[in-house]
Order: structure tokens, then sequence, then C-alpha cells
């Protein structure tokens, strides 16, 4: 038996608007990246928007399962039945279960894809990758600690490559970058925790809100750096 | 090393050279500010015309190259994209 529910009962809900935050700073920035592409036409910007859109993805399909899920639980605990809950979940098991699959495998292709931009590799060991990814989805579930551990790995490794960047180009954005990689991964790491008690569910999400928040203040940072060079050249 | 400049990094330093130099340049400037051959920077430079990014102007028995708002804009596009790729190391 999957386990559904990693929130605590206070906290319904309140996970989906933290997600649906992280929709619009990772819609925001992939939808630059693909204008972006379309001057400079270099690949790297579609893959990151690629990647940034599989991420949003996953996070749409959490959000429908949450609703799903709490709404159920609202509509039967009303009635007081806590073993009607129960069966109203399992009633419809194979969609969630599936449903669960299929985020997990959204997000970590996600990261992955993101990783991939990063390093340069061929198209072979790209699908390699993503064929053993989704074998250890399939495999690894419904074991959830295993899906944050591997998106934990990858996200390491993206704040590994961006904090190399920044030693060797010490530009401030790429270290706000850095950071919000690193405040993901570190999410990611309660979220292994949640079977301990269900309160590192509610840390977890706090970070990664933080984490997906201070993406968008790199973003914005981008976008003003591009905005205070245009000022001075209006000084001429 | 830096790499092979691409279409876009060519277009994008010489619109920068045009800026530095108050948004007016003599044409001869602009081709040794832009590390360009005379006859790649013929091309270039009617190819930014026809986009409307720069235009020719005459002025004291002189031509001048001036930035437009467009290659203004561009330049600014440009500048936005050189961040998001320090960023994000792409």
């Amino acid at each position: 038996m999957v386990k559904l529910i990693y929130s605590p009962q206070w906290f319904y809900g309140k996970d989906v608007i933290i997600d649906i935050v992280s929709i619009c700073v990772l819609l925001l920035i992939a939808f630059f990246s693909i204008n972006y592409y379309r001057i400079k036409k270099n690949r790297n910007y579609l893959y990151f928007a690629l990647s940034f859109i599989i991420l949003a993805s996953s996070f749409l399909i959490k959000i429908l399962m949450n609703i799903n899920i709490y709404y159920k639980i609202i509509e039967t605990k009303q009635l007081g039945i806590i073993t009607v809950v129960y069966q109203s979940v399992k009633s419809s098991g194979g969609l969630f279960y599936t449903s669960f699959a299929l985020y997990w495998f959204l997000t970590t292709l996600g990261f992955y894809i993101l990783y991939s931009t990063y390093q340069k590799q061929s198209m072979q060991s790209f699908f390699l990758g993503t064929y053993l990814l989704f074998i250890s989805t399939y495999f690894a579930y419904p074991d959830y600690r295993a899906f944050y551990l591997t998106s934990l790995v990858i996200l390491i490794l993206i704040t590994i490559n961006h904090s190399r960047k920044y030693i060797k180009k010490r530009h401030f954005t790429t270290k706000l970058a850095a950071l919000s990689f690193g405040i993901m991964a570190m999410s990611q790491i309660f979220f292994i925790l949640v079977d301990a008690a269900n309160r590192f569910y509610v840390i977890g999400e706090v970070i990664q809100l933080i984490g997906y928040i201070s993406l968008l203040i790199t973003f914005i940072m981008v976008l003003k750096h591009g905005r205070k060079e245009d000022e001075d050249r209006h000084n001429w | 090393m830096a790499g092979k400049r691409t279409r876009t990094d060519i277009i994008g330093d010489m619109l920068e050279s045009v800026l530095a130099k108050g948004g007016k340049i003599k044409p001869t400037h602009l081709m040794y500010k832009s590390n360009l051959a005379h006859g790649q920077m013929t091309t270039y430079l009617n190819d930014l015309i026809e986009k409307d990014l720069i235009k020719k102007v005459k002025s004291s028995n002189s031509e001048y190259i001036t930035i437009t708002d467009k290659g203004c804009e561009l330049v600014r596009k440009l500048r936005e994209i050189k961040e998001f790729e320090n960023a994000f190391g792409l």
C-alpha cells in the first residue's frame, strides 16, 4: 500500500498554494528562455525551458492529486467515519498510483534534463539516463524515498555545477542560482524523512518554496541587470 | 580562450560599439571596434540596416552609423540574455 498523504491535516491546501507559486516561477522562466532561444538560436535555452515546463507539469499533476485526495478526505471526514476515508481513497487507488508515478517520473526527468543541459553528452547517453530514470521510478515505486533521493542527487549535481561556475566567473546571479538549487536540494532531505514525522513534509514544502522564490529573485536580478544597463545607455 | 563568435554575438558587439560611442560612429571605427574585416562588416551593416537596427546618416561631409530604437531594444535583450546565461550557466 502506497502512502498517499504526507501532509498534516492543518497543512491541507497550503501545499497546493506553494505548488502553484512554484509552477508560476517555472513557467515564467521557461517563457523567457523560449524567447531568448528565438534570438540566440542556441538549443540549450530550449532544453532549459523544456526542463522547467516538465517540472511545472509534474507540480500540476501533484496539485490535481492533492486536491482530489484532500477533497475526498474532507468529504468523508464530515461523515466522521475514518474507515470510509481509507476506502474512498483506495477505491480510485489505481489512478492515484499512476498519477503519483507520473509525478515522480516527470520531476526527476525535469531535473535530469536541466542537469543534461549543463553536461554536454550524446543523445544515446541522454536516452540511457532517461531510461534508467524510468526503470528506477517503476521498480523503486512505491518507496517514495527513492524518488526524493534521486531528486536530491541530481539537485546536488546541479548546485555543484553552478557553484563551480560562480567560483570561476564570480557573477552574483550565478551565486543566487546555486543557492536556489541548493535550497531545493535541502528540501528533498526533509521529504525523505517524512515517514518519521509529518512535520518534515511541511518543512520540506516551506524550504522548497524558499528555493523557488530565490529562483524568481535570481531571474528578477537578471531582468534588472539588463534594464540597468539600458538606463545607463539613455544617459548618453 | 573565448570560442568563435556567433552571428548574434557579432551583431551584439556591433550595436554595443555604436552605443559606446554615444549612439553614433564612423563605419571605419565600427569595423575596428567590432573586430570585423571590411567584407564581413559590409554584409552585416546591410543586414542591420535592412532590419532597421541601425541607419546611415550624413553629417558634416562624413558618413555615420546610428542606432535605432529597435537596435537599442535588441541590445537590451542581448544583455538580458547574457545575464541569463551567466545566472543559469547556459
